[in-house]
């Protein structure tokens, strides 16, 4: 055939498959006029699902094309047959072999056409890009379909067709049960991770496919249920299956926020007008900021200023707002400025923006959504969280062909968030023992150790988390290092829960799990090497980054104070400090004893592995390099978006680089001046109703007196104010003399 | 044949306007006279401080002498951004070692021990 005819033979070619797919259709079945036009299965339904599947295989999964899911969209195959055929088949039909058959076929060409499409960029073709809108449509138009089918559980009825395979215990299985098992748990993900694709409008409401209407689904039909029996047997019944289970779990649970979904009804709703009064008050504050420079005459006025400057040099200004107030007009002569310096803006992947959206972009339940995933919260941490995890975390260890990259990353994310809503779960329960204390309190949850979570809080898991930090650090995948981040953040503080938990056995192991977690330097290395190695990841990126740090850094200050002689592991310098001693000891006497001990040490150096004593102050200053600062500023210039927490967080870094390791010198940059002034005198300054307002104000001025007081000092500081300080100057600048080395002989 | 042609004479000769070369901010700009050396000056004769109790308004002056200043050294750009790229010139080795050079004029001279 001639090439450039392809993309004709491409249309004949889709026009017969669409051809013979709609005629396999047709012959499914449809409504019959006997049955009051009740669907009723065709003779050879059975055989036209398999020709379809055939179809399906020969076209778009051989072939890399997408050309059979068009047609099927197209010839409303899901919605007119396939979940008529799955709504029309009851328990009552067990015996029917054909009948399950049929609803077996179905379900497998259901799960194939709601697979969700990720396709790398590089990878997509003509035929992707011309089929793939469409698709992404129909596939939530399916999932409407699915969740909302008006006179049938169709969740329910896939359930029911999977039982007899499941009720198989393992060895027994054939591959056929296996199949069928992963089917179900296929349509349970795809059901689960399919969303409405952005920026679309289509023909129904979104309500309809959100994640409350998914939850709510699952919970009226019973798949909730299977989920909790499969994680809670991972291992023993259920073993290739613990992957598909996690990316449920995953897309079931991303950017719900725990602390909301174990709120009291009435609390939430006080916390949620809360939230609301608070942005009013933000709004109300931000509009009187505006008011405050606006015009009073027309826009037509005319107001025309000069700035006069030494050597007779004059700036002229326009407009009514400058009047009167000087720093107002030079801020209107920084505005008009029409250059701006170009910015970096991030690569532009389709596939890292989606990935990082789905991590952090916030979903709402309703209140009755809310209720089920609670209690199946509750359920699953009780029964599932410890052998699904740790047989998950053996997986990604042997690298298991069916983890794949993106499972790493979820993995990670899906333990934080269980771990805090455990956190949470314990927090509440306390409470509401203190509450009722007197009354009959419930013993039996006192015993409740933290052993249910106690898969994830192994030294094994520590390994793995370390290990894809370093890695995802290497292979710069944000995401991925985002993901460990909040893992390890959530570890620290729920250790720090356990720590103050009643029970001692728990204090003992919170012990002895901070004792390993600080015991390798590596670790405290990472965290400084992550802290100060923020580019353009982002603000999400800067928010954990943070995050951890803040953690990292109170949580091992507490415990360095309470262990005077902490111990850690370190791998530098070993050698070198070995021979200082065999040079000294040889200098003295030279017995054969000493030999022998000298070739212990020689041994014991080739390690390269030594302990010393952790010097907390020292490990403290590390974090108090420019990069570090700048960090932490970076993410402070998003001072209007970051809640009360978040500011807390800067603020104790800023407060203890200044005042309690005094290097404030760094601080001493215009842009950082100029942040901080910016963020007190405005405009579009932090809020000064803010409860933390105060403390910044505070904090700020301190700075700026220091400043200036250290400008008059040392007059050259007025040009390193513009850079940033280099070491060598760095201590003269802040101590006004050099420092005093010790020279070592 | 034809020599004129060959020659290249009775062909038009296109001009192709050279664009205007941006004016960049680098290092010879930010160490000419316009450059650190005013910024330099400009601090000797004119910086004033309140001092306590006038923080905020202290610190208001000195970023309006550093904002009229790039103004004039490169008015291209917003102040914040003159700032971002100052700032990465000063990672430059020419000009780190001019501000070597200026700390260590500010420095006291304290009479050097001979047997240093």
């Amino acid at each position: 055939m001639d090439p450039h005819d392809e993309d004709d033979y491409d249309a004949t070619l889709e026009e017969r498959i669409s051809a013979y797919l709609f005629s396999l259709v047709s012959a499914i079945g449809g409504s019959s006029a006997e049955d009051d036009g009740r669907y009723r299965a065709g003779e050879e339904a059975l055989y036209c699902l398999r020709d379809i599947r055939k179809l399906i295989t020969a076209f778009d999964i051989k072939k890399n094309r997408f050309d059979v899911a068009r047609a099927a969209a197209e010839a409303n195959l899901v919605q007119g047959d396939l979940l008529e055929l799955l709504a029309q088949w009851n328990g009552e039909e067990h015996d029917s072999i054909g009948a399950h058959r049929t609803v077996v076929a179905a379900l497998e060409i259901l799960v194939h056409l709601t697979w969700p499409i990720e396709i790398e960029p590089e990878d997509m073709t003509v035929n992707h890009h011309r089929h793939l809108p469409y698709l992404r449509l129909s596939q939530a138009e399916y999932k409407r379909a699915i969740l909302h089918h008006p006179s049938s559980r169709i969740l329910n009825s896939a359930v029911r067709a999977s039982l007899p395979a499941m009720a198989e215990s393992r060895k027994e299985r054939s591959l056929r049960d296996e199949s069928i098992i992963r089917i179900l748990i296929c349509l349970m993900r795809n059901v689960a991770a399919l969303s409405h694709p952005m920026n679309v409008d289509t023909d129904f409401d979104d309500a309809e496919v959100s994640r409350s209407a998914v939850i709510d689904a699952f919970q009226q039909q019973d798949v909730f249920q299977v989920l909790l029996t499969m994680s809670s047997s991972t291992g023993e019944d259920f073993v290739d299956q613990d992957v598909i289970l996690l990316e449920t779990l995953f897309h079931l649970i991303k950017g719900v926020n725990v602390e909301k979904l174990f709120l009291d009804e009435q609390k939430l709703s006080s916390a949620n007008t809360k939230d609301f009064k608070n942005l009013l008050n933000k709004e109300k504050a931000m509009l009187a900021g505006y008011t405050k420079t606006a015009p009073t005459r027309h826009n037509r006025f005319g107001t025309m200023i000069w700035i006069k400057r030494e050597d007779y040099k004059v700036h002229t200004i326009s407009g009514q707002d400058v009047l009167g107030n000087a720093q107002r007009s030079l801020q209107k002569m920084d505005k008009t400025k029409k250059w701006n310096k170009p910015k970096y803006k991030g690569r532009k992947t389709e596939g890292v923006d989606k990935e990082s959206t789905e991590f952090d972009r916030i979903t709402h339940l309703d209140s009755t959504a809310r209720k089920n995933l609670r209690t199946f919260v509750e359920d699953f941490l009780d029964s599932s969280f410890n052998p699904l995890f740790s047989h998950l975390r053996r997986a990604i260890e042997r690298e298991e062909k069916r983890v794949e990259r993106r499972h790493s990353a979820q993995f990670f994310y899906v333990v934080s968030w269980f771990l805090q809503a455990e956190c949470i779960r314990r927090r509440k329960i306390r409470q509401a023992r203190e509450q009722s204390k007197g009354a009959g309190s419930t013993a039996q949850q006192e015993d409740e150790g933290f052993g249910l979570i106690a898969s994830v809080m192994t030294q094994e898991t520590f390994v793995l988390l370390n290990r894809f930090m370093q890695r995802s650090h290497d292979d710069k995948l944000w995401t991925d290092l985002k993901a460990s981040m909040r893992a390890f953040t959530q570890i620290l503080l729920t250790v720090q829960e356990m720590s103050e938990s009643p029970s001692e056995d728990d204090q003992d192991i919170a012990e002895n799990i901070l004792n390993r977690i600080f015991y390798e330097e590596s670790t405290h290395d990472r965290i400084v090497t992550l802290l100060r190695s923020y580019t353009t990841q982002g603000f999400s990126y800067l928010d954990a980054v943070t995050e951890l740090s803040h953690v990292f850094l109170r949580m091992l200050e507490r415990y360095s104070k309470q262990n005077v002689d902490l111990q850690v592991r370190s791998k530098r310098r070993a050698r070198k400090k070995k021979k200082q001693v065999e040079v000294e000891t040889d200098g003295v006497d030279n017995s054969t004893v000493d030999r022998a001990e000298e070739a212990e040490d020689m041994a014991e150096a080739q390690r390269t592995v030594s302990e010393r004593k952790f010097d907390f102050t020292r490990f403290a200053a590390r974090f108090m390099q420019q990069g570090s600062v700048d960090t932490f500023i970076a993410f402070l210039k998003f001072y209007n978006d970051l809640n009360e927490e978040q500011l807390k967080r800067a603020h104790r870094f800023l407060y203890r680089l200044a005042f309690k390791m005094e290097m404030a010198i760094i601080l001493y940059r215009v842009d950082i001046l100029y942040l901080f002034n910016k963020m007190i005198k405005g405009p579009e300054g932090l809020d000064s109703e803010q409860a933390s307002f105060k403390e910044w104000e505070e904090l700020i001025k301190q700075v700026f007196r220091r400043a200036v007081k250290k400008i008059q000092e040392r007059p050259e500081l007025v040009v390193e104010m513009l850079f940033s300080k280099i070491n060598p100057t760095l201590y003269y600048l802040e101590h006004g003399h050099e420092k005093e080395t010790i020279t070592r002989a | 044949v034809n020599v004129k042609n060959d020659l290249g004479i009775e062909e038009e000769v296109k001009i192709v306007k050279k664009r205007q070369p941006i004016p960049k901010l680098d290092e010879a700009r930010l160490l000419s006279a316009a450059g650190i050396p005013k910024l330099r000056k400009i601090s000797k004769d004119r910086l004033r401080f309140k001092g306590k109790g006038h923080e905020f308004s202290d610190i208001a002056r000195l970023l309006n002498t550093y904002q009229f200043w790039l103004d004039d050294l490169y008015p291209r750009a917003k102040f914040t951004d003159a700032l971002v790229m100052v700032e990465k010139l000063g990672h430059k080795k020419t000009i780190q070692m001019m501000r070597r050079a200026w700390i260590d004029e500010g420095k006291p001279r304290v009479s050097e021990p001979d047997d240093y």
